[in-house]
């Protein structure tokens, strides 16, 4: 695919063989491909990255951009908003990144609602500095830090998103389609859109079967303009354990956004 | 000739308005007006006052003794009779308004009601304050012989926040990001007030941290972009300034300063940030550090951090401190303003060290050359700043006795070492230093150290940087201003 190659930066990937970030990195791809074949030029894009094996997602994608600090992913989004507000950015994080780190940004872009599409790469694990728990870690994981095993109960970002007022909340699995699939969507969104993406770390929080409870809330039915339903799916899922984890769009209504608050457009 | 006046009330009974007013008025007959806002971190209540000073010739500073009290409260009256000099005038009575007291304090000064008039027309409520100022004038029956004005001056009555806002405006900056602290936040204050008509946006974001990664994700993207804080604040800041060091993307930083640590002493004054500002964020960076002394060199210093910063993509702070911030001084000449170009451009940028195209790298042959570039664009930034004023030389040049100081304390010391057998050496570029400092303190037999601190950290410098040991300092570390006639009387103590 010509366009695939066009966004390759030909470094070598250092991600594990058989990491789920190369879904991650080809759904992406693919979904900014299209836009590009449908009339968007190359530069109209920006990528930012936080910290941690989600960030090397900005060494594989030719686009513009900043790789940037742990946990300041989305500040950096907003800043580049400023300067071009009709810029196409995509933030990218993992989540001690963005439930973390960077906890009190997230909250407050929500808020915000710049045009900005925030993926979070959620494997439930900090998985670069080798395998201690984030806020979305399930109760009792163990690892060296944690000899004794995980005591609190994981944070639920798409609760946390909803009661935030995000205009776009989204959960998928780490899989090339459903993520293309899910970005085009939020492309069309006008605002911030958050996307999570369960994404298994197969060297320190394997799948243990959570893509087989996944099931899609758009072929449910599921009614992405009511929040009420939305909060509903949400909980169905606790990040702990579940019977089925709803997968899809959970909720989505535009509403004015930063730059139409803001700014002039130029 | 010195006059001083101390105007005290509670906060919201407008100390500050009446101040401004009596100020501006003075400067309009042609005095040089200096005055300080002395305020605790309340909103009502409480025990504000401001210290006025004006005089025929330069001044810059207060004394510690008073002329006039101009009580709104009772409480002023007690705080403050001591400082009264001999023969002074206490302006009291209770239940009246801050525009009554006004009338009989121009009835005191001599200054005609016509004058009163016209200064009050510059805010709101003009009849009700006509009518309340002019029973005060009638009222009041004493009058203090006041020595003429110099005619001459015609100057700008303004506190180092416009002189900082002023100096972003002229440089062209387009946005500025902050989250509200005292004493940084007059500057938000000021360009919220000019934003309309300017072509510049403020933002206040969510916390510090925010602030800065804005102003570098803009930054990235060709905005001149500028940022405000205190010291806690800029704590929050320090470690996206060093990934601007790395990323090599401009950012200038407004450095406000109060007495820490922690809290500290939110509403007073203190210097105390010179050392966490020279090594702020982590690892090796160029970090661009100015500091004025007055609203004109803030002003100038603001448009050089800019020229600097966008040339050399460093980031650029600019040290201030409560005093500097929120004192109003008589300015006699217009600022000159360094123009810069807009550097910055989409690219990919990187807090990695990083290859050129942008990419993420260990390789050690790039991560030394990258140093190595980096440390040599540190020397060409030390020689060209000395194309600028990096520091100033005031008083009796053949003197022995120096004073040296940076900053807010400029106006005490001009003031106190007047008729001194004493020189006065201000720096204004705290990195790069200048090398020839080195040789004005070698000339010097008796070097002092002024600051309004309590370790007196400009000594630091001076040692790192010439290998001179300053061991006589007079230090001021109660959150308050040097007052002149203190200071020259601690200066002539160290000289004798």
């Amino acid at each position: 695919m010509k366009a695939e190659t066009n966004l390759s930066t030909g470094i070598p990937n250092t991600w594990c063989p058989g990491c789920f970030n190369f879904s991650i990195l080809a759904g992406v791809k693919n979904a900014i491909a299209k836009e590009i074949a449908e009339g968007k030029k190359k530069e109209d894009f920006a990528i930012v990255s936080g910290i941690g094996c989600h960030a090397k997602i900005f060494d594989y994608i030719h686009l513009n951009g900043i790789n940037s600090l742990h946990g300041r992913v989305l500040p950096v989004c907003l800043g580049m908003k400023v300067a071009k507000p009709n810029l196409s950015v995509i933030g990218f994080s993992g989540d001690g990144d963005a439930y973390a780190e960077g906890m009190e940004h997230l909250i407050h872009m929500a808020r915000f609602n710049p045009d900005v599409k925030y993926i979070v790469h959620n494997n439930q694990v900090f998985a670069l500095t080798v395998g201690q728990p984030t806020p979305t870690t399930e109760l009792g994981y163990k690892d060296k830090t944690t000899p004794d095993g995980v005591k609190l109960m994981p944070l639920n970002p798409i609760k946390l998103m909803l009661a935030a007022n995000a205009g776009f909340v989204a959960r998928v699995y780490a899989d090339v389609k459903q993520i293309e699939e899910v970005l085009r969507e939020a492309f069309k969104h006008k605002g911030f859109a958050f996307i999570e993406i369960i994404q298994p770390c197969i060297i320190f929080h394997k799948d243990e079967g959570v893509k087989e409870k996944m099931y899609s809330l758009q072929e449910q039915g599921h009614d992405r303009s009511n929040w009420q339903e939305a909060m509903k799916k949400a909980e169905e899922f606790d990040y702990n354990n579940a019977e089925k984890i709803p997968s899809g769009i959970f909720y989505q209504k535009e509403r004015a956004t930063f730059e139409d608050i803001f700014l002039r457009y130029r | 000739m010195r006059f001083s006046i101390l105007i005290g009330g509670k906060a919201g009974q407008g100390p500050n308005i009446l101040t401004q007013l009596v100020g501006e008025a003075l400067v309009n007959k042609g005095y040089f007006v200096f005055y300080s806002r002395d305020y605790e971190s309340l909103i009502r209540g409480g025990h504000n006052f401001n210290t006025l000073t004006f005089s025929d010739s330069e001044s810059y500073s207060n004394d510690s003794v008073i002329d006039i009290i101009v009580a709104l409260d009772e409480n002023s009256v007690k705080k403050h009779k001591d400082k009264l000099k001999k023969g002074g005038i206490i302006i009291e009575g209770s239940g009246k308004d801050n525009m009554y007291f006004a009338g009989r304090l121009f009835k005191v000064l001599c200054m005609d009601f016509s004058i009163l008039e016209k200064e009050l027309k510059k805010l709101r409520n003009f009849d009700e304050n006509l009518k309340n100022s002019r029973i005060g004038y009638e009222e009041e029956t004493r009058a203090c012989i006041v020595f003429k004005a110099n005619k001459g001056i015609n100057g700008r009555f303004m506190n180092g926040s416009s002189g900082i806002a002023e100096g972003a405006i002229k440089s062209g900056m387009e946005v500025y990001y902050a989250y509200p602290m005292t004493p940084a936040t007059p500057v938000l204050f000021e360009l919220a007030s000019k934003k309309d008509k300017g072509s510049f946006k403020i933002f206040e974001l969510e916390n510090e941290i925010s602030v800065i990664c804005a102003a570098i994700g803009s930054s990235a993207w060709g905005m001149k972009s500028m940022v405000g804080t205190s010291g806690g604040g800029f704590d929050l800041m320090t470690e996206a300034m060093s990934f601007a060091g790395q990323a090599e993307i401009p950012i200038v930083c407004y450095l406000a300063s109060r007495p820490g640590p922690g809290t500290g002493v939110a509403t007073s004054t203190g210097q105390g940030d010179l050392n966490m500002a020279r090594h702020c964020g982590h690892g090796e960076f160029f970090r661009m550090i100015v500091a004025g002394g007055d609203p004109k060199e803030c002003e100038e210093l603001t448009s050089q951090s800019f020229y600097f910063s966008q040339k050399y993509k460093i980031p650029a702070i600019v040290m201030s401190d409560k005093h500097l911030a929120e004192s109003f001084y008589t300015i006699g000449e217009e600022a000159k303003i360094t123009k810069s170009e807009k550097t910055m451009k989409a690219g990919r940028y990187n807090s990695y060290e990083h290859t050129e195209t942008g990419e993420a790298t260990e390789d050690t042959e790039i991560t030394k050359k990258n140093f190595e570039r980096r440390m040599k664009k540190a020397k060409e930034i030390e020689k060209e700043a000395g194309k600028f004023e990096q520091y100033k030389i005031y008083g009796k040049k053949t003197s022995k006795n120096l004073i040296i100081s940076y900053g807010s304390t400029k106006g005490a010391i001009l003031d106190s070492i007047s008729g001194k057998d004493a020189k006065f050496l201000q720096i204004l570029y705290i990195e790069p230093f200048s090398e020839k400092i080195k040789d004005e303190l070698k000339k010097a037999e008796k070097i002092v150290l002024v600051e309004n601190s309590a370790t007196g950290m400009l000594a630091d410098l001076i040692a790192e940087k010439t290998g001179i040991i300053i061991k006589d300092k007079i230090l001021k570390y109660d959150g308050r201003a040097f007052f002149c006639d203190e200071l020259s009387r601690e200066i002539e103590e160290k000289i004798k």
